[in-house]
């Protein structure tokens, strides 16, 4: 009967438009998808190139003057701005500190248009409290960019609906569903071979339209298999979710236009009501600590240990380091005291910066947990983990560069103290920064979540129906 | 007509899919109302708090040398505004708070959004988010079937031989959509309007300011409704304007203004912050250093200094020459960046043309930067509140270097200003523009919603006829 069931379905969707629809339409959206998700990451590609380019230009400045410095010959630069001042490197040459796309970047924005993937951290200064957010107007954060997250997670589902939504309820429109009945098949079994079967043809349709258009824009994304492989299982797994809620509606109402609204609603409420409502209610009861109120106690901090600051050294100087002149002895004891002052305020704003980093993770960890809550967060949250634009890769980012900062200033400062000269040898020694994508491929699990919300849905509203065969 | 009115509003009240969601909707509005109200009474406290402690720290000092005062610098933090509450527009996205220190104009910084998790871009269910998404799904739910039904079930003829005329009948139809919508977006607009006026401390709330959002919304939901009606007007069957009516919605509040934000990436990109601060590095870097006595401009600086007071060296000045440099190489930097400001602007500028110029497609554009406009909440509010902390920033280093110059003399860079003196430095003030003018920037949006609501309400007058 599955055979029967099989041919008449391929045969009657041939002969629909559906599926001519299905395909242009899914073409048309994955082809500016995935247009557009290359296009942002070339531009970030390109941002880091020429960042590069300007970092090799004043490198190549900067080696000059110190072959000519080495060689005993007159340069034209300020005292306190010689290369072979170590400080001067440390401050003035610091390296680029890029956090390079993955190859599946294209694939989600994620939190990639809010943050800065080049930084440069310097010896001294305020390392603990770089600035990450990038440049960009702010409108285009308001309604976001039309990427591949966003044609799966807010489109499939409606292209899933209307594929789904009359499955049954056509049968007994058109008065065909008594014939049915006459045949040696239960009812509910058809619907669920029928169901299989659209399934089966709209995951692979998706699926294979959308690798083969990755691999005509993009085809680096092969590169990665394995975050490819959690890709296509996470799509089949989200498309399965809507499948079943479909199965649900149909053997459940049995109604097309119903149907249609009840799906729509369920679209609506998944897809845009829920997020929209943890993200509300979780920003009330569990309120993001205050900025405002944390830069008042900063400042504070800042006001009432400026003494104390002032005995270790003067505040002109400690406004300017990079101004400071003098050879040997002085400039040990410059640089000593200079750290010496901002260590003072590094350890009284520390607990501070800490306990405002502890309250943010708690409410970020208590909204993670609502993620369940809605298979298109799951979704979310997987695309942006297989394209690293999660704010947890932020994060990790951020954590990096902060720990390259110390390693950056912790090799300057034995050269100063030893009263060294930096040297083009150095040069070649400088510590490089490398991002690492240090977050587990979090997909496999969300999708296995995904399957099980999924399982559970259709027994606790399909169980009972099959069971009865109350159709 | 009054007749088709009653007998479309008697329809709706006995449909149980209207009922809850209406249902639905109210509570929705009423978190969403009662967590903003919160949301926004925190903030607004926080803002007056912060506010009032900066100003204090700030004149509280002691003596010090201003150059030090200028490196403590001072914070500009942006007023929430009132209407705020219905619209967040740009807000969450920006930060609302500026450095002001010596020798640096900085961004805002600490987002809200850069401190939430990426659940923030699904969007929050704000009563802007109700306003701008669920209403016209509303309005959807109750006009899709408007015509179809009357095919679906036989009745169109019967009307027809009633003789009724058919602009009448759509018409009556028209006011039977309108007439729940504008009542629920009157009361609605009506508490907010109330629960703000009763709030303390609020900040820039007029009810004008109110009753132009209302009138905007209204105006939206009149183009929703309109084209509905068109949908049903020419759908066969309900459940194909069902669909239809979706689609539109769809494209207008998400694909277009997505799409757009492509097109605008392409046509007119942002520089990365990373390039942005390296052109104004490399600017600086030949220019006036107020700190670097060395450099070729202040070496010029110098000779004019003592050839226009007709002296030989900066010891015979009557005034600190150092501070007087310092001033010179703030107004020298405060123009590089307001150079590069300014181009950053113009790129905005273009990118915000290219998505008011999609308007054609799409009324939810022009709806939606007219409402942050009015609600204050727009990029344009913004750049006037960066530029208005910039301008401070200048008078500040200003009131400093002035004060360093004139009360000491050069080389004293241990000279300490009387702790009475920060008291004089004006209080940073900024205020939104006037209505008319936000009306007046906002002409092409107000020209286009109109645009959108008469040419489909012509359209659907003379379509009622040919059916």
């Amino acid at each position: 009967m599955f055979n029967n069931n099989f041919k008449y379905e391929l045969k009657l969707l041939k002969r629909g438009n559906w599926l001519s629809i299905l395909v242009i339409g899914l073409i048309l959206l994955f082809a500016f998808a995935v247009y557009n998700g290359t296009n942002n990451v070339t531009k970030r590609h390109n941002d880091i190139s020429k960042m590069q380019e300007d970092l090799h230009e004043k490198d190549s400045t900067v080696l000059a003057t110190l072959i000519k410095l080495e060689n005993g010959e007159k340069v034209n630069t300020p005292a306190w701005q010689l290369p072979s001042k170590p400080m001067t490197i440390g401050y003035r040459n610091p390296r680029l500190a890029i956090m390079t796309p993955e190859v599946l970047s294209f694939v989600s924005t994620g939190q990639s248009d809010m943050y800065t993937h080049v930084k440069r951290p310097r010896a001294y200064g305020n390392n603990f409290a770089l600035d990450y957010s990038e440049m960009i107007n702010p409108v285009q954060l308001v309604f976001g960019t039309f990427d591949l997250a966003f044609v799966i997670i807010y489109i499939l589902p409606l292209l899933v609906i209307a594929f789904t939504f009359n499955v049954l309820s056509k049968e007994k429109e058109l008065g065909t569903l008594n014939l049915l009945g006459a045949q040696p098949i239960s009812i509910i079994k058809w619907v669920i071979q029928k169901m299989a079967i659209r399934y089966i043809v709209f995951t692979s349709i998706t699926i294979l339209i959308l690798l083969i258009i990755i691999a005509t824009v993009n085809i680096d994304a092969y590169s990665d298999s394995s975050a490819m492989l959690s890709f296509i299982l996470i799509i089949a797994s989200y498309i399965l979710f809507w499948f079943i809620l479909a199965f649900i509606v149909n053997i459940k109402i049995n109604d097309s236009s119903k149907n249609a609204f009840v799906l729509i609603g369920g679209w609506l409420l998944i897809v845009i009501i829920v997020p929209a409502t943890i993200n509300q209610i979780g920003s009330t009861v569990y309120p993001t600590p205050s900025r405002l109120k944390m830069i008042n106690e900063i400042r504070w901090i800042k006001k009432v240990n400026e003494q104390m600051q002032d005995k270790i050294m003067s505040d002109y100087l400690r406004d300017h380091p990079e101004l400071a002149e003098g050879k040997g002895e002085e400039e040990y004891g410059f640089w000593h005291n200079y750290f010496a002052s901002e260590k003072v305020i590094e350890e009284k704003t520390a607990p501070l910066l800490v306990r405002y980093d502890q309250q943010l993770k708690k409410q970020q960890h208590l909204i993670h947990l609502f993620k369940y809550l809605s298979p298109a967060i799951l979704m979310q949250q997987s695309l942006n983990n297989i394209a690293g634009t999660s704010e947890k890769h932020y994060n990790s980012y951020k954590k990096q560069v902060f720990e390259f900062s110390n390693t950056w200033r912790n090799y300057f400062i034995p050269m100063l103290f030893k009263g060294e000269t930096f040297t083009t040898e150095d040069y070649k020694n400088l510590p490089q920064f490398v991002y690492k994508n240090k977050l587990p491929n979090s997909t496999w699990y969300n999708a296995l979540i995904i399957i099980l919300t999924t399982v559970l849905v259709s027994i606790v509203f399909g169980y009972k129906t099959i069971m009865n065969n109350t159709v | 007509m009054k007749h088709i009115v009653v007998k479309e509003l008697k329809e709706l009240m006995r449909d149980g899919r209207f009922k809850v969601a209406l249902v639905i909707l109210v509570i929705l509005l009423a978190v969403a109302t009662f967590t903003g109200v919160t949301q926004y009474k925190r903030s607004n406290l926080q803002y007056l708090d912060s506010t009032g402690k900066e100003r204090t720290m700030w004149e509280t000092q002691g003596e010090k040398n201003p150059h030090s005062a200028a490196h403590y610098g001072t914070y500009a933090f942006k007023p929430q505004f009132a209407l705020s509450l219905f619209d967040y527009g740009v807000t969450k996205y920006t930060g609302n708070s500026i450095f002001l220190e010596a020798h640096n104009r900085n961004e805002a910084s600490f987002s809200e959004a850069s401190d939430q998790t990426s659940l923030t871009r699904f969007g929050t269910l704000s009563i802007n988010f109700i306003l701008l998404y669920l209403f016209p799904l509303i309005i959807i739910l109750i006009g899709y079937s408007s015509y179809t039904k009357e095919i679906e079930h036989q009745t169109f003829i019967l009307l027809k031989s009633q003789g009724i005329h058919p602009v009448k009948l759509v018409l009556g139809k028209w006011m039977a959509i309108f007439f729940p919508v504008f009542t629920c977006v009157t009361i609605l607009f009506l508490i907010m309007g109330i629960i703000l006026s009763g709030l303390e401390n609020l900040t820039f709330f007029s009810w004008i300011g109110l009753i132009s959002l209302y009138t905007s919304y209204i105006i939206y939901y009149m183009i929703i409704i309109t084209i509905t009606l068109l949908v049903s007007m020419w759908s066969k069957s309900s459940g194909i304007s069902l669909v239809s009516c979706l689609v539109l919605w769809i494209a207008f509040s998400f694909i277009t203004p997505k799409v757009a934000t492509n097109f605008v990436n392409k046509d007119h990109p942002y520089p990365s912050k990373s390039e942005f601060l390296s052109a104004i590095e490399n600017d600086m870097k030949n220019g006036l250093d107020g700190h670097n006595p060395w450099n070729e401009a202040a070496k010029q600086l110098k000779e004019e200094t003592l050839k226009a007071f007709g002296v030989d060296s900066v010891s015979q000045l009557s005034f600190n020459y150092d501070a007087y440099r310092m001033q010179k190489g703030e107004e020298h930097e405060a123009e590089i960046y307001e150079k590069h400001y300014e181009e950053l602007n113009k790129i905005t500028q273009e990118q915000n043309k290219t998505y008011k110029g999609l308007s054609f497609i799409s009324p939810f554009i022009p709806l939606r930067f007219l409402s942050m406009d009015i609600a204050n909440t727009s990029y344009n509010l913004h750049w006037k509140f960066t530029s208005a902390t910039e301008k401070y920033r200048i008078e500040m280093q200003k009131f400093l270097n002035y004060d360093f110059k004139d009360n000491s003399k050069t080389g004293e860079w241990s000279y300490q200003m009387d702790a009475d003196t920060f008291k004089k430095l004006p209080k940073f003030k900024f205020g939104p523009p006037v209505l008319l003018q936000i009306l007046k920037e906002n002409a092409q949006n107000i020209l286009f919603l109109l645009l959108w609501l008469i040419l489909p309400l012509g359209g659907l007058i003379i379509t009622s006829k040919k059916i």
